[in-house]
């Protein structure tokens, strides 16, 4: 069981190759435009191309559960088009994952008091967490976040980043993100994409050790008491 | 308020084959052989029927349109159906096959489904917008195209062609009513079979995509099915616009439900409404007003009056 993506090129990508095993995690990094949420688009299907394998089909051929239970991706935005569909009915749509129910989901979210609002009405934090519910209902093995914390606020951060760590939901968690500290407390392996290529792949020591983190990021980038900081 | 609608629309069905140009004594419509039972059995009540069929039709057709192509203004009209049914029509007329209009009629409607989805294989990628965008290209040609069939007909022809473009509910006997019911059954047993897939698209294409769904592949069932339901009705009815339009709109702002809960409701409200405006089009003067006129008349302020109030 795993996501394989083998030679990948298009406009943004260059020969993108990597293979991440059930039950690992990973954390993607890389500036504004180089082409994560392509890459994540083209892993879960989005965007048909025969280099993409994940547990042994390809997602852009398959439908119904036999794609949905292997992969997913959480798109930085929750986009609802009908204005009267409740977040109960939204969440309905994603669960796959009979062992969890809507409600328990709402719960470890902390936003059970949404359930029977309209998904039009919710702000960008809640429809953030609304997403991620829909992720633990849907309990792909391998799942994509893109951006998953670019509208919370800290306390939100905070939860979302401990149900990332400690989850057992998810066997495989991609998180994309911008947030250098989330991906470095969060210790999964980093996969770092620098002019459409594959940069640097490897464990999260080796990306954050100071030398690396000075020839990457033109040393703005600094540890400071367990943290990563953006030096301003 | 729901159940006040329900039930004045009830009433309306009820009471609409009572009423018309000729007054109809209610004891002589059991006795079979009178004038009255004639008209009430033979021409009231398919009459009402296919009202209401092709009412309920129009109505769910631009409810699924509107979901499909996430667009508001989107009718069961807007792929150039009505507009190719309209063309073949004229054609039919002008060649002298007038008895034939409604199998040309349905020839154009489906003539012009089959482009579409043709021209659509040629996608890379689903796209919804470039489809819309094809039909109403298509409607401009037919257009032009009926045009020159205008150039070309006689006054007599040209009178024939434009009755069929005002619509109409005139119907006699219960053939027609069979077959749009048996469309109306299609359509609604294929709504309910997608119903579930249908509501993962009231989220995005993207969203609906990941949970599984064949976007494209149902999409393009969705808005063949309602094709051929509207390519069936518009053959015999000719071009009744503003139905699918409006009655999903409406039922949206009365209802504030989402669309997957709605599918029923406008096709039965679709097809109350259509029979109250040919209650209002039979009644009103000395002769039948063309159907199209009264629902125009009617929906358009209606419809501005419900934009206004979700406004404030």
């Amino acid at each position: 069981m795993q996501l394989k993506i083998t030679d990948y090129t298009d406009d943004v990508l260059k020969q993108v190759s990597f293979t991440l095993h059930r039950g690992e995690n990973l954390v993607i990094l890389g500036a504004n435009g180089v082409g994560k949420t392509t890459l994540a688009k083209v892993l879960c299907g989005l965007i048909p191309s025969e280099c993409v394998e994940v547990c042994g089909i390809n997602p852009s051929k398959h439908f119904g559960t036999k794609r949905a239970k292997y992969i997913n991706y959480l798109p930085p935005k929750l986009e609802v088009y009908d204005a009267f569909l409740s977040v109960e009915a939204f969440l309905q749509l994603s669960h796959f994952n009979t062992a969890l129910s809507i409600e328990g989901a709402l719960k470890q979210l902390h936003v059970t008091h949404l359930k029977e609002q309209p998904c039009h009405t919710l702000s960008s934090g809640e429809a953030q967490l609304v997403l991620i519910a829909s992720a633990l209902l849907h309990g792909a093995d391998f799942t994509l976040f893109d951006e998953p914390t670019a509208n919370l606020d800290p306390v939100r951060m905070r939860k979302l980043f401990t149900l990332l760590r400690t989850d057992a939901t998810l066997p495989s968690k991609l998180v994309i993100t911008h947030n250098l500290d989330l991906a470095y407390r969060l210790g999964f392996d980093v996969l770092y994409l620098h002019q459409g290529s594959v940069a640097f792949h490897g464990s999260s020591e080796a990306f954050f050790a100071q030398e690396n983190l000075d020839a990457l990021y033109e040393n703005s980038v600094r540890h400071i008491d367990g943290h990563v900081v953006v030096t301003l | 308020m729901k159940f006040l609608l329900l039930f004045a629309s009830l009433l309306l069905l009820a009471a609409a084959p009572f009423f018309g140009q000729v007054d109809l004594p209610i004891h002589a419509l059991g006795t079979p052989g009178s004038m009255a039972y004639q008209v009430f059995w033979q021409i009231r009540i398919p009459h009402v029927l296919l009202a209401f069929l092709v009412g309920g039709i129009l109505s769910l057709g631009g409810l699924i349109f509107q979901v499909v192509f996430r667009n508001p203004m989107s009718t069961p009209f807007t792929l150039g159906v009505a507009s190719g049914a309209t063309l073949f029509t004229a054609i039919a007329i002008i060649a002298g096959m007038s008895m034939l209009s409604p199998l040309f009629a349905f020839g154009g409607a489906m003539f012009t489904v089959l482009v579409l989805f043709g021209i659509a294989a040629h996608f890379r990628r689903h796209d919804p917008t470039a489809l819309l965008l094809v039909g109403i290209a298509l409607s401009f040609f037919y257009a032009a195209a009926l045009m020159v069939a205008f150039y070309l007909s006689t006054l007599q022809e040209s009178y024939e062609i434009l009755r069929f473009t005002m619509g109409s509910l005139d119907v006699v006997g219960y053939e027609n009513i069979t077959l749009l019911g048996i469309a109306s059954l299609f359509l609604l047993a294929l709504v309910h079979y997608y119903r579930t897939p249908f509501k993962a698209l009231l989220t995005s294409y993207e969203f609906a995509f990941l949970q599984g769904v064949n976007v494209k592949r149902l999409s393009y069932i969705l808005l063949f099915g309602v094709s051929l339901a509207v390519g069936v009705a518009v053959s015999m009815t000719g071009p009744i616009g503003f139905v699918g339009l409006i009655i999903p709109h409406i039922l949206t702002s009365l209802y504030r439900q989402s669309a997957e809960k709605l599918l029923l409701p406008s096709f039965f409200f679709g097809g109350v409404f259509l029979v109250f405006c040919d209650l209002i089009a039979r009644n009103l003067g000395n002769a039948d007003l063309p159907i199209g006129v009264v629902t125009s008349f009617v929906g358009a302020p209606f419809f501005i009056y419900l934009l206004l109030r979700r406004g404030k």
